[in-house]
């Protein structure tokens, strides 16, 4: 039987203290708030919404995976890109300051079984939900291969998190590791070996695609998780949708979302 | 407790803060939240005869203190909305007004007619949505054109008929007129102002269907003005909606002339928008030792 550990809990709000606000490079933070209720709730691959900002501008809630969870202190850790408003707010947010955040939200990743083979790609600030992932698959005796790919060494984020669940292999388009090439190149090299259960990945869509053609083709079941413009978080707005591989329609990228199946959506638009 | 209840086009709410078409979806994804049979009443995602789509995504974008959107009208049809979605949102116990959207007068006449009977307690007739290139638009904005299908559409059924205005017109005056000679018993004002953005980095517009609709707190002083003009031109009530999100917006659409409320974006701001609002109504009264709430409706025309 497929396990979403906690799936279907309600999502619920929770006035997250700041406990940490550490930058990363590349304009990339990693956030650690105390909202105990919602460590308890979420699975890996489900996202929460922050507010941001304190005066309806900005408006909209930003959308960010759980980076990271520690239940027994309470802890959620968010990993972001301080690239627009309001993740630039986000970013100068300080130890005590409180943040709104709505969640859990979405449907994360899907496993079953322990002691399985598991191959996780994350490109870029793809590796941010895939942290809390390698965490629980690590403790149901998965094996794991963790893949993180970046422009540059800096665009490897949290290398030393990542380690302790699997073997960490990376690699830069500048070479600034020893490996130089593509995420795809990595994953091409690791796929030679065989023996793999699942795919776990997200990253850009360019990226995206060309996994689900590798799952296609090689028959190696992977999940991937998808990013889009959001509105109410709640699949009520239908402002974040993606189209579907199984019908004419759409589906709710955070409802029936943001984890899909390789081969249940369309990512051409 | 304070009596904050209503009627607006027969319709008896318990309170005059609803939401507004679209954003509410049917309202079980936000049961989890709140309970959703506390508000005044609930506006369905607008309907259409045959199952819609809608547009291709990104379908949201953020604007300064405000938000573009192209959903374009997915949804499943009138038939799945009246088996599989009206008797869960019937079950919240407050009434449930359905937004229809036909792309020709026929197309709303035949969609009032199978909504008749099944228990909604009125229809928002949707004549102003900016994200579908076909009829909807046109018929909205030219004032005969939107009379003749109000008529139509209130002779076809026996469901009061509200009519939710655009904008986007030169005089929204005129074109509250003309429907409410034609039988509309309320009107909403305002939906969303046609607006797009352009990403300066791939140099396209954002959304995938070019324009969209603005909505939030950026265009409430164009929805006060609204409700302000035309609530004291025509004498059926007035919804008065457009980037509410505090208790004080709310109350300055009242005092505007708006005999209820509708809550929209802001509950993508914060889902507790719309209680919180009920709660700051009830407060206000009380504070201000106002007996009847409704002597606010207007009162900023009315003392003058």
């Amino acid at each position: 039987m497929e396990t979403g550990r906690k799936t279907g809990a309600h999502p619920s709000e929770h006035a997250a203290g700041v406990l940490e606000q550490i930058a990363l490079a590349s304009d990339c933070f990693l956030l650690t708030v105390a909202a105990p209720n919602l460590a308890r709730a979420v699975s890996p691959g489900q996202f929460a919404l922050l507010g941001c900002g304190t005066v309806f501008d900005p408006f909209l809630r930003r959308p960010l995976s759980i980076h990271q969870v520690d239940v027994e202190r309470g802890e959620v850790s968010f990993l972001y890109r301080a690239k627009g408003a309001g993740t630039q707010w986000l970013s100068q947010r300080r130890r005590g300051d409180v943040i709104p955040v709505l969640g859990p939200l979405g449907r994360g990743f899907r496993h079953s079984g322990s002691g399985k083979k598991g191959l996780l790609v994350g490109a870029g600030l793809g590796a941010a939900p895939l942290l809390f992932l390698a965490q629980e698959l690590a403790g149901r005796k998965w094996s794991l291969v963790i893949l993180l790919g970046g422009r540059t060494k800096a665009g490897i984020l949290r290398p030393d998190a990542f380690e302790r669940f699997g073997t960490l292999k990376t690699i830069t388009e500048d070479g600034s590791t020893p490996k130089k090439g593509t995420i795809i190149d990595l994953l091409q090299e690791e796929l030679k070996k065989g023996g793999w259960d699942t795919i776990y990945a997200c990253g850009p869509r360019a990226v995206l695609k060309v996994i689900q053609g590798i799952s296609c083709r090689t028959g190696i079941p992977a999940q991937i998780s998808v990013e889009e413009r959001m509105a109410c978080g709640l699949g009520a707005c239908l402002g974040c949708v993606c189209r579907s591989a199984h019908s004419s329609g759409y589906l709710r990228v955070c409802k029936e979302g943001p984890v899909f199946d390789a081969g249940e959506v369309l990512l051409d638009g | 407790m304070v009596d904050l209840t209503v009627e607006v086009a027969g319709i008896k709410m318990q309170n005059p803060v609803m939401v507004a078409s679209g954003t509410f979806g049917c309202g079980e994804e936000y049961s989890s939240l709140f309970d959703v049979g506390s508000l005044g009443a609930l506006v369905t995602k607008g309907i259409t005869l045959k199952p819609w789509q809608g547009n291709k995504p990104p379908r949201i974008c953020e604007t300064p203190a405000g938000l573009l959107n192209a959903v374009g009208l997915q949804n499943p049809g009138v038939d799945a909305f009246v088996h599989e979605i009206l008797p869960g949102m019937k079950g919240y116990g407050v009434p449930v007004i359905a937004n229809i959207a036909g792309f020709t007068k026929e197309e709303f006449v035949e969609i009032a007619k199978r909504l008749t009977g099944t228990g909604v307690a009125g229809l928002e007739l949707n004549i102003s949505c900016p994200n579908v290139k076909a009829g909807g638009m046109a018929l909205g904005t030219v004032p005969e054109l939107a009379a003749e299908v109000v008529e139509a559409v209130v002779e076809s059924t026996s469901l009061p008929v509200i009519v939710k205005l655009t904008p986007n017109v030169t005089d929204i005056v005129a074109l509250a007129q003309a429907v409410t000679d034609a039988g509309a018993r309320a009107l909403s004002l305002i939906n969303t102002l046609l607006g797009m953005a352009i990403d300066i980095k791939s140099r396209r517009p954002v959304l995938g269907n070019v324009m969209g609709g603005l909505s939030g707190p950026a265009i409430r002083p164009v929805a006060v003005r609204a409700v302000w003009q035309v609530s004291q031109t025509v004498d059926i009530p007035v919804i008065g909606m457009g980037g509410i999100c505090r208790g004080e917006d709310a109350l300055e659409f009242i005092l505007a002339g708006a005999t209820a409320v509708a809550i929209g974006s802001a509950h993508f701001h914060d889902p507790w928008a719309a209680m919180k609002i009920i709660s700051f109504l009830g407060r206000y009264c009380e504070e201000n030792e106002i007996n009847d709430w409704r002597e606010l409706i207007g009162a900023a025309w009315k003392n003058k």
